[in-house]
């Protein structure tokens, strides 16, 4: 499973769904776009928008801290 | 003073409380934010079996609140300097430490009943309390020009902690004059290459301290008088329309449209019960005790009607409310001003 996931360091709802990832125990590649402009241009250019938090699971998009579809994404109960 | 914490120490006793997050509370708080927090601290503290529940509205964080989207707080004593995250946290975590309080994330749908028996429905389930805080807070006044809809996460942004990182070297505007705006303004100068401000009213009206870092900011222009009629792009924001001529122009092309006009009062839930609020929709307290014209009912923080909105004074009102809520319970001094 691939899990990528598109913050900035002091968003809160960006904390809050690693957070939600590290609870569920579920590994992921944080890509901090404050800090590296081309992984803006990948999330911008997958999610269509420029707010982050962005969850790439398995090339579903999910904007914003979703618990129910990232539940539903990583088939989670 | 320690006469009066005595015979509090021993009514709390004397009270026979469940365990934590069982059966019924004392006291239901309706809102998570700072205001709600120190409530629960408080009330534990005096005995009572407290619930806090929190939802979020918008960019802010459903426990915490609105203080979660605040880069830098300092004017909270105690604390020279911390971000608002870390403030909540410290709340949250003091209120936790009592076996007393229960946090919830939920949505209360409706809020009904009367003193010593509300009932609190929410997305996940009902509670029963034999008081009721609201310290709901606000919500953020979106800014409601052609555009503005069309453009949300499309460079129109109203978190400046979550976004400001994606404005490297762009040129932004703030949209507002308060001291929230003046700080997204300075916060977005670490990232923006230019920040204008843009304010309908006569002058900005930031804290002075915060007025003067605006001022000695070469990144910042401050546009007073003037206000934002209309945003324009095409897959993101390109420019926004002014309703007046600023430097021989009437469209200042921008990357990124930060909005922080101001807040909507949450106070919905209080109107069922017969809560009196203001013309700002405001619940109306008695500031001595938090108390609100309905015996039982108290409310604190952003959602009641002072003037001076800080997350000090919404702490305080939550500790005054926690306290009436005691008072209420224990010598049926409830209020109803």
């Amino acid at each position: 499973m691939s899990v990528i996931v598109y913050s900035t360091a002091s968003c809160p709802w960006c904390i809050k769904t690693k957070a939600f990832l590290k609870e569920h125990k579920i590994k992921f590649t944080n890509k901090d776009v404050g800090e590296d402009q081309k992984a803006g241009q990948e999330m911008i250019k997958k999610s269509g928008q420029q707010g982050v938090p962005v969850s790439d699971v398995n090339g579903e998009i999910i904007v914003g801290f979703d618990e129910e579809k990232l539940k539903a994404a990583l088939k989670i109960k | 003073m320690f006469y009066k914490t005595k015979i509090l120490i021993v009514k709390m006793v004397e009270k026979k409380v469940s365990g934590k997050g069982e059966g019924d509370f004392d006291l239901v708080v309706v809102g998570a934010g700072v205001a709600g927090l120190a409530a629960g601290m408080y009330g534990a503290r005096l005995g009572l079996k407290t619930l806090i529940l929190g939802s979020s509205h918008g960019t802010e964080l459903p426990v915490g609140g609105v203080i979660t989207t605040t880069d830098i707080v300092e004017n909270y004593p105690g604390f020279i300097k911390l971000t608002g995250t870390e403030l909540a946290d410290k709340l949250r975590e003091h209120a936790e430490s009592y076996d007393l309080v229960t946090i919830s994330e939920e949505k209360v749908a409706s809020v009904d009943g009367k003193k010593g028996d509300f009932k609190v429905k929410t997305n996940k389930g009902e509670h029963k309390g034999k008081t009721i805080l609201f310290a709901m807070g606000t919500k953020w006044r979106e800014l409601e020009v052609p555009g503005g809809k069309e453009f949300k996460t499309k460079g129109v942004a109203y978190c400046a902690l979550c976004d400001a990182p994606l404005y490297k070297n762009k040129t932004v505007a703030v949209v507002g004059g308060s001291d929230s705006a003046a700080k997204d303004a300075l916060l977005l100068t670490k990232h923006a290459k230019k920040v204008y401000i843009i304010y309908r009213g006569e002058k900005i009206h930031p804290e002075p301290i915060n007025l003067k870092r605006i001022e000695q900011n070469e990144k910042i222009e401050v546009i007073n008088g003037t206000s934002v009629s209309e945003v324009k792009g095409e897959q993101f924001v390109k420019s926004v329309v002014l309703d007046k001529v600023y430097k021989g122009k009437k469209e200042l092309a921008l990357d990124g449209v930060f909005v922080a006009i101001g807040h909507i009062v949450l106070s919905d839930l209080a109107k069922p019960l017969g809560v009196k609020l203001n013309k700002k929709g405001e619940i109306i307290i008695d500031h001595k005790t938090s108390t609100t014209n309905v015996p039982g009912v108290f409310a604190a923080g952003d959602v009641a009607d002072k003037p001076f909105k800080q997350a000090i004074t919404g702490v305080a009102e939550g500790c005054t409310a926690a306290y009436s809520a005691y008072e209420c319970i224990t010598e049926e001094k409830c209020g109803n001003y």
